[in-house]
């Protein structure tokens, strides 16, 4: 495995767009890692006394309405946003491209046809309003914005799944497998997923920050994680009545969701260019 | 081309009864009894068959979808629980806030978009370029909730040019209602604007790059004719779908934005209908975007047809 | 004067010298074929002449139109002559029209940007050129699109673009390499009336010397971004001097050496189709109408027997290459059997007794995996009955030895190979499991002539060794007349005519195998032609 593999790596070193998304995304990832075991303060313990405190050796990010120190707020809601963003990512893969590969593979069929429709069907519903109708009926709760985010997200995946499946079956080397006996699943598996990951890879990092987006925002509606469980949406929500006197409480929240969004977004555009071998020619 | 557009008619009105189904079954079947879910725990039995009642409930499921469906072709959505009107009157109100911010906020993002997009393509790799770039990828990573606040913040409580909620009505004017709805259209622009920019720009791109263009410079046309003349309208044919999908995360957007900003619009109705456990309400609003996207998809594909002689034929 | 002559052009982009001092010299009324393979830096002459070199590439030496330095152009002056002075073809039809303009407009643009007339007198003169390129206005209006033409219509469009304003030179790079043989041989006698008729002086650009042979006044032989040698066409055709020239002459006309089939191999048939059809469903113009049927094989039978090279010849559409997939089990029939070796061919024991090599040498391997593991992947036709471990090993080393590859190539991936090679490794994947037959899926196509000479000397030497029997489908003619013992024609899902190759081109019963054999380009008969005229 020489060849191929140390190019990619060096593409990816070379990459700016990728060293300073992936360096952006890991640190907020550590971040809500560490958050797990260690924090500077305890999130649940409010401190009414030291509210709405500003920038301090203390708290260098501030306090909120309820006194509780800004930092460990921002720690624990990364928490919250990367496991709502990730487990709609996973739904979305994990029901979108079986669907679309077994779309692609029976091609023009009555399977197919009907796929395709229930992705547009679904494209008709935004995450925030599938959210809505859930609770309306179930009443809020982060699980909500987990399943409303990720059925979004199964159309996406299953149409690019599909789309990037069907130029492959034209392939010579999918009708030599062909010829080599090997029946639809096999090939699916062997020759048409293999080739695709660089799609869904970069797709993923974009629905990633399409999913902490749109969980900020149910939370920030209060259709998503309730509290006591700190999130972003939800700081920002509180932060709002007391914006013309707290900015800093808008603020943090706010920033940290841009960084995380941001660094993926780069992310996604750095290994877009390092996986196009295009591109990469030209660079090197 | 009469086929085409009658072919994309049949497929919107077969998407929108499929639409209608699940939000029937999600909002009156799901929950069980919808009557308990929208009075709560602590409700009488004979309010609940009061309710029952007035909703029809006792109807087998298919019958009242009937009824509602026929209902809302003939323009009666229902009383709201809540408020004890009639829903499409509310209805009715609050489009005069959301759809004028939709197209506002359409008309900015696009107007903006294409400019930008148009000039990082031209001028690819400079300056210009380089910063329109950076600028859109912010926009895309900003939550639009959050731009707006930053934009309440800055406009109206420390510059105090705008208010910083609220909507005076069309009653007030046209210009202060415009004003009011200035900041909201922007905040809901800006990450449209930014994912649109790109679009335009790379597919311009792409397009500069095809053999067509080319063919068209062999012919004596300068690298300007070529543009406009050539690579435009083809660029703008991926930009269309991009637009007709925008659409969506616009109403969602929107949805948010109004509650920033206090406006009465749908947004605000759906998510009071929520908090109220008003599900007429929730099930009409809803019904109501949801036709709007099937409807702009439709728009969308109908423009297609017009930009691309290719789709007219065969599909 | 002469109308064109370039002086020592160099080319550079980057650090890399595409151009090494190329000198030309094109008369009125005259055509100047450039030949050369792939990389040889003949298309890139063409766009630095036209001023359209890409960005980044620096320019050196003279290029003087009517005595006019066009190398000291502004871009400007440059716009004036292109379309105007000079006008230009391309190899692609299909892509080279904006698919959103009617042609009419298209058309017509090559006359607004250069003359200040009206609209209606630009498209009046827009239709006169389309009846010029034999595009008639009664079945052409000047408001079709161009995805209403077919390839060799198109093509015409952009010749009518090229020649709207009656330029004094045309360039024409590769116009024919993507158009079957009869259309072609339209496209290329279209162009010489037009040079005839207006005098102009021409640029005709191929990789094909047959093509050269017959059309041209002068030859330029390209390689590696020089000129190796140039002079009047029949001068240089009858006493060819440069070694790479002969070569490639020699490459051309490639006959490999065969000993052929065992004499009684009509007692062996291998292959055997009766009646075989072949329906596709046409997709729904309407939601309301009714699905359409397109017949791509219409009762067709063959025989191939062992040890046999069998060609099937035809244009793009006229189904051969759905016939290659019904033989191969990949699509279902509508009627009629295929038998190999007297079982039908989706049963697994005729599976593992034929294999397939396909055009495109890029897209015949998947990019993730390693040579050695596209090469085995036939065994799984054997199920449990494959070799495993060393032995799966060797097998694999020894296919790509029988090509004239080295077995460590084995934990390569196929981007780390070139044209050539790769089509060899397509061959190791072929013979791993010892098939009785080969389908040859215009297997040669995609390569340059001096590569495909080596390749059909390889699958000749197979073919002797291990009484491989090989049904070569191409539509190139003189490739099939060069390797096949016998040849099929088929023409709109029919074979029109089939026998023995020698007697199927010395004397064709079918109009349509006559008028192919008329259309494709031979250099044999065009010297032929020129020592007569001589």
């Amino acid at each position: 495995m020489s060849g191929p593999d140390t190019s990619l790596w060096f593409a990816a070193r070379t990459s700016r767009s990728f060293v300073l998304g992936a360096t952006l995304t890991g640190f907020f990832a550590a971040v809500a890692l560490v958050s797990l075991f260690w924090t500077p303060y305890d999130v649940t313990v409010l401190d009414i006394a030291g509210k709405l405190q500003g920038f301090s050796p203390a708290h260098p990010l501030g306090t909120d309405h309820l006194g509780r120190d800004m930092v460990a707020m921002v720690m624990v809601g990364a928490q919250t946003s990367i496991a709502v963003a990730f487990v709609a990512v996973g739904i979305g893969v994990g029901f979108g491209v079986p669907l679309g590969l077994m779309a692609a593979a029976n091609r023009r069929t009555l399977f197919d046809e009907i796929i395709m429709r229930a992705n547009d069907l679904i494209f008709a519903f935004p995450a925030l309003l599938i959210a809505i109708m859930i609770t309306a009926i179930f009443g809020p709760g982060a699980i909500n914005a987990i399943i409303a985010i990720g059925i979004f997200n199964i159309p996406v995946f299953a149409r690019l799944a599909r789309g990037g499946a069907l130029s492959l079956w034209t392939r010579d080397f999918v009708m030599a497998a062909r010829v080599a006996g090997k029946n639809k699943a096999k090939i699916s598996f062997e020759h048409i997923l293999p080739n695709i990951t660089n799609l869904l890879i970069v797709q993923g990092t974009i629905q990633f920050s399409l999913g902490i987006l749109a969980e900020a925002a149910l939370s920030y509606l209060g259709l998503g994680a309730q509290p006591p469980l700190p999130s972003w949406g939800r700081m920002l929500a509180d932060a709002q009545t007391m914006i013309s006197f707290a900015p800093h409480m808008a603020l943090v929240p706010g920033l940290a969701i841009v960084f995380t969004v941001l660094g993926l977004n780069l992310m996604g555009d750095g290994l877009r260019d390092i996986f196009d071998p295009r591109l990469r020619r030209s660079r090197q | 081309m009469l086929t085409f557009v009658a072919g994309r008619f049949v497929s919107l009105c077969l998407s929108l009864i499929v639409a209608s189904i699940v939000i029937f079954i999600v909002i009156e079947v799901v929950p069980g009894d919808p009557a308990a879910l929208m009075l709560g725990l602590n409700a009488q039995p004979d309010t609940i068959a009061a309710l029952r009642d007035q909703l029809g409930l006792d109807a087998p499921p298919f019958i009242r979808y009937f009824s509602w469906i026929f209902g809302l072709l003939s323009g009666d959505f229902g009383i709201s629980y809540t408020y004890r009107v009639p829903v499409s009157d509310l209805i009715g109100d609050r489009l005069w806030v959301s759809v004028p911010l939709a197209i506002y906020a359409l008309l900015l993002s696009t107007i903006v978009a294409f400019a930008a997009g148009l000039l990082a393509a031209i001028r690819r790799n400079s300056g210009a370029d380089l910063s329109i770039m950076g600028v859109t990828q912010l926009g895309v990573a900003v939550p639009n909730f959050w731009f707006a606040m930053l934009l309440v913040l800055v406009f109206a409580i420390w510059l105090r040019w705008f208010s910083a909620g609220g909507f005076p009505g069309w009653d007030a004017g046209f210009w202060p209602a415009i004003k009011a709805l200035t900041l909201p259209a922007i905040a809901l622009a800006l990450p449209q604007a930014s994912i649109l920019a790109r679009v335009m720009r790379s597919s311009l791109i792409d397009t500069l790059d095809e053999d067509y263009i080319r063919t068209a410079r062999a012919k004596g046309l300068t690298r300007a004719q070529v543009l406009w003349r050539h690579a435009l309208r083809n660029a703008l044919i991926p930009v269309l779908t991009i637009l007709g999908l925008q659409f969506s995360f616009l109403l969602a957007g929107a949805i948010v934005i109004e509650n920033v900003f206090f406006l009465p619009g749908l947004g605000r109705l759906v998510f009071q209908g929520i908090t109220q456990r008003d599900l007429i309400v929730v099930k009409s609003v809803v019904m109501i975007l949801v036709f709007a996207v099937i409807l702009v998809t439709f728009l969308v594909d109908l423009a297609y047809g017009a930009a691309d002689p290719r789709l007219r034929k065969n599909r | 004067m002469k109308l064109l002559s370039v002086r020592d052009l160099v080319l550079d982009i980057g650090s890399t010298p595409i151009l090494g001092g190329i000198d030309l010299d094109v008369d009125a009324g005259q055509v100047l074929g450039i030949v050369g393979e792939s990389g040889s830096g003949k298309s890139m002459t063409a766009l630095a002449i036209m001023g359209l070199a890409p960005t980044g590439a620096r320019l050196g030496g003279k290029i003087l139109l009517k005595g006019a330095d066009l190398a000291g152009h502004t871009e400007a002056e440059m716009c004036a002559v292109r379309g105007g002075e000079i006008g230009m073809i391309f190899q692609e039809p299909m892509t080279a029209l904006n698919p959103v303009m009617t042609i009419g407009d298209q058309v017509a643009e090559t006359v607004l940007v250069h003359q200040k007339r009206s609209r209606a007198e630009a498209r009046e003169i827009a239709g006169q050129t389309l009846e010029r390129v034999e595009l008639p206005q009664s079945r052409f209006p000047l408001n079709r699109y161009p995805h209403e033409l077919s390839g060799g219509q198109r093509q015409r469009v952009v010749i009518a673009m090229a020649i709207a304003l009656r330029p004094a030179l045309l360039i024409a790079d590769e116009p024919t390499t993507a158009l079957d043989v009869t259309t072609q041989a339209q496209i290329l006698d279209l162009l010489a009336r037009l040079v005839d008729e207006d005098g102009m002086g021409m640029i005709l650009i191929t990789h094909d010397l047959a093509v050269v042979a017959e059309h041209a006044d002068r030859i330029a032989i390209m390689r590696a971004g020089e000129i190796v040698e140039r002079g009047p066409a029949t001068k240089l055709l009858l006493n060819l001097k440069h070694p790479y020239s002969k070569a490639l002459f020699e490459a051309s006309n490639h006959v490999p050496a065969r000993a052929g089939p065992p004499k009684n191999a009509s007692d062996e048939p291998i292959l055997v189709a009766r009646d075989v059809v072949r329906d596709y469903v046409v997709p729904r113009t309407s939601p309301f109408a009714r699905p359409g049927r397109f017949r791509a094989v219409n009762k067709v039978s063959l025989q191939l027997n062992r040890g046999e090279n069998l060609g099937l010849v035809g244009e793009s559409g006229c189904g051969k290459s759905t016939l290659a997939r019904a033989i191969l089990a990949l699509e279902p029939l509508q009627g009629g059997q295929i038998f190999l070796q007297d079982r039908p061919v989706d049963a697994p024991e005729a599976r593992r007794q034929m294999q397939v090599v396909f055009q495109d040498p890029y897209g015949s391997f998947n990019p993730r995996h390693t040579i050695a593991r596209s090469v085995a992947e036939p065994f799984h036709l054997l199920g449990a009955a494959a070799p495993a471990g060393s032995e799966r090993a060797d097998r694999v080393a020894l296919a790509l030895k029988e090509v004239g590859l080295d077995p460590k190539d084995g934990q390569k991936f196929i981007h780390e190979f070139s044209g050539g090679q790769r089509q060899r490794v397509a061959i190791a994947r072929a013979l791993i499991i010892s098939p009785a037959l080969i389908i040859l899926d215009e297997a040669v196509s995609a390569l340059d002539v001096s590569i495909r000479a080596q390749i059909l000397d390889l699958l000749a030497e197979l073919s002797d060794r291990l009484h491989l029997s090989y049904l070569f489908i191409s539509h190139d003619l003189n490739v099939v007349r060069a390797v096949t013992d016998r040849v099929l024609i088929m023409k709109s899902g029919e074979i029109v005519e089939e026998g023995e190759t020698a007697q199927v081109f010395n004397d064709p019963q079918n109009a349509y195998t006559r008028e192919l054999l008329a259309s494709a380009p031979s250099l044999d008969e065009a010297i032929a032609r020129r020592l007569k005229h001589a």
